[in-house]
């Protein structure tokens, strides 16, 4: 065992300094992931802000004036400009997100006659957009027509009454940022093990290793272990990144976060070297990783809800390690560490980490056919 | 003391047969000559000594004294050095003998006699510091082979360990061979210049995977009525 000790690190200096030392591999370990996740967290939100939206009114309606006061000073919608004739035209220039037209004669007439129907024009063309522009309308819409005429419709008995727990003002960033966070320690770490294993093979190098007088399980370990470590190195980095930019609160155990990252590493270093039994050279295994990593990413429900996936996607997304990653990460990010919620997820990683372990060793050869 | 033998080996790859149906004997303190122009098998022949490869057919078989070894007791004490460039270009010589300590597990004080006494035969010790990638051809092949002599190894497999190294370089490397061989071990070495196969003990002449001749270097060419291995070569080549 004492010795085996000594072959791992003879492996962990040697990884370093070839990692550490070549910037192109630096800037990929430690400024990417700090690139990717600035750029995720902000620019990857499913709130919209900032929708163009033109209003066309007489100068006379007062209401419909002081309405679409409510609507811009919501903070979702900016000012645009339409034409009184072609209000189509602001959409399909795109100088518009949304047209909000009043009723012929004016909203505060038309209210006059109890009978006020406001038209919205939405664009389309990116649905979720235009879903998200339609929620916004009709909530301050009705929020305004209770405040200016509580009497009027008294409204059903029944009402909501609504909280909203462990993301109480619905910030996107809690939500995604432990998401991209956990595909950026995937690919990194998945990335990193592959490539030197096939640069090893690649460069002939491989040749030496394998006739050296070492037992299988000191290669796989010692080709392992280091990038295990660094692999940790970016989660924790990745993780105090969510903290201090994105200001992602730590609900629960900061142990279990760091148990469920180890795991996690370590799942995705055998992947890597799984990816990289397949592989004779750097572009293969390069090719491989993003073989996998981009399904894999897509269906961890990072992004898209797996409960809408069909069956059989629904079925790989199950085997995936990522989403239990994610799922770990969030919730105990954001809900907490319940045994109840996180016991599960770290079981099935376990369990998977074991038998990606169990078919890499299989498939390790220490041959060159 | 390790022995090997070959017994009728065949190894093919999808659609060339690189070994067709060899058996040599490898006796210990001796330094046996791999001869043959490329393409004759002469890496595939030491890979499957080296336990790299597998036959397709045909057996290997080690023995310690008269005792047959298991390739896994013989391993411990085999050395290979690749013909391909085969080191870190990113690392240094010194990081390159580290390393190679910890592959071989050796004790610190061995290792510091060890490394001292190699960089001077080699008289690489002022390179120490400097990265392989920036060594010449002959440096190269002489830290190839510190790496694979850091251990004591009983088999040392070289392929074509001087290829492309200038004259000087090559017979101060043939005068580290014969220092290694009073330490009575088994060297088997591939190469395919003809005038070094006169510097071995043993040589064993390849083509096409078959073997053409085998034998004390002098007496084969008497033999064969040959002046030189050049000639030996020219005259198979014919046929």
């Amino acid at each position: 065992m004492k010795s085996s000790l000594r072959v791992i690190l003879g492996f962990l200096k040697k990884e370093f300094a070839q990692t550490l030392r070549d910037p192109v591999m630096r800037l990929f370990l430690f400024g990417a992931p700090l690139l990717q996740l600035t750029i995720f967290g902000y620019a990857i939100t499913t709130e919209f802000k900032n929708l163009k939206l033109a209003v066309l009114l007489q100068p006379d309606d007062s209401v419909m004036r002081e309405l679409s006061g409510h609507f811009y000073n919501s903070g979702w919608f900016t000012r645009a400009e339409a034409e009184q004739g072609d209000p189509e035209k602001a959409l399909y220039s795109g100088a518009a997100d949304a047209v909000l037209i009043a009723p012929p004669g004016g909203l505060t007439k038309a209210l006059g006659r109890g009978n006020a129907g406001l038209q919205l024009l939405i664009d389309a063309s990116n649905a979720t957009k235009a879903r998200i522009v339609e929620a916004y309308a009709s909530s301050i819409v009705q929020k305004y027509a209770a405040s200016r005429f509580p009497a009027r419709e008294p409204g059903p008995g029944l009402s909501f009454n609504v909280r909203i727990l462990y993301n109480p003002s619905l910030e996107t960033s809690y939500f995604m940022v432990p998401g991209v966070m956990t595909m950026i320690i995937a690919l990194i770490t998945v990335m990193l093990t592959g490539m030197s294993m096939a640069r090893e093979k690649e460069m002939g190098t491989f040749e030496t290793i394998i006739s050296a007088p070492l037992k299988n399980s000191e290669i796989v370990l010692g080709k392992t272990i280091p990038f295990v470590v660094l692999g940790m190195a970016d989660a924790l980095l990745v993780i105090a990144a969510g903290l201090l930019i994105f200001k992602v609160p730590i609900v629960g155990n900061l142990f279990v976060i760091f148990a469920a990252s180890f795991i996690f590493v370590c799942t995705a270093v055998s992947a890597g070297l799984l990816i990289s039994t397949f592989a004779r050279t750097q572009q293969q295994a390069m090719m491989g990783t993003f073989l996998f990593i981009f399904p894999a990413n897509l269906m961890s429900g990072i992004m898209f809800p797996i409960e809408n996936m069909p069956l059989l996607l629904r079925a790989v997304a199950y085997i995936n390690p990522i989403k239990y990653y994610a799922s770990l990460l969030r919730n105990n990010m954001l809900k907490g560490s319940y045994p109840v919620v996180v016991l599960p997820d770290l079981a099935v990683l376990t369990l998977m980490l074991l038998v990606i372990v169990f078919i890499t060793i299989r498939r390790f050869r220490r041959t060159l056919n | 003391m390790i022995s090997i033998e070959l017994d009728n080996i065949t190894k093919s790859f999808e659609n060339t047969r690189a070994i067709d149906g060899l058996s040599l004997r490898f006796e210990p303190g001796t330094l046996h000559g791999i001869i043959g122009p490329d393409g004759a098998g002469k890496t595939t022949l030491l890979r499957l000594v080296g336990g790299l490869l597998k036959p397709g057919s045909g057996r290997i078989l080690y023995k310690s004294g008269p005792n047959p070894a298991a390739f896994e007791e013989v391993r411990a004490n085999l050395a290979y050095m690749p013909a391909r460039p085969s080191l870190y270009a990113d690392l240094s010589i010194r990081e390159h003998l580290e390393f190679f300590k910890s592959l071989y597990q050796l004790p610190r004080d061995e290792y510091a006699a060890k490394s001292k006494r190699l960089l001077e035969i080699t008289r690489l010790e002022r390179f120490t510091e400097r990265k392989v990638g920036e060594l010449s051809g002959g440096m190269y092949k002489k830290l190839g082979l510190m790496c694979a002599l850091l251990q004591s190894p009983t088999i040392l497999l070289l392929d074509e360990p001087t290829n492309g190294v200038d004259p000087i370089s090559r017979r101060e490397f043939w005068e580290l061979l014969y220092q290694l061989l009073e330490q009575n071990i088994l060297i088997l070495i591939s190469t395919a210049y003809m005038d070094e196969a006169e510097r071995c003990g043993m040589v064993h002449l390849i083509d096409s995977g078959r073997l053409i001749a085998s034998g004390e270097p002098k007496e084969i060419l008497r033999k064969e009525k040959a002046g030189t291995f050049d000639e030996l070569f020219l005259r198979s080549a014919k046929k």
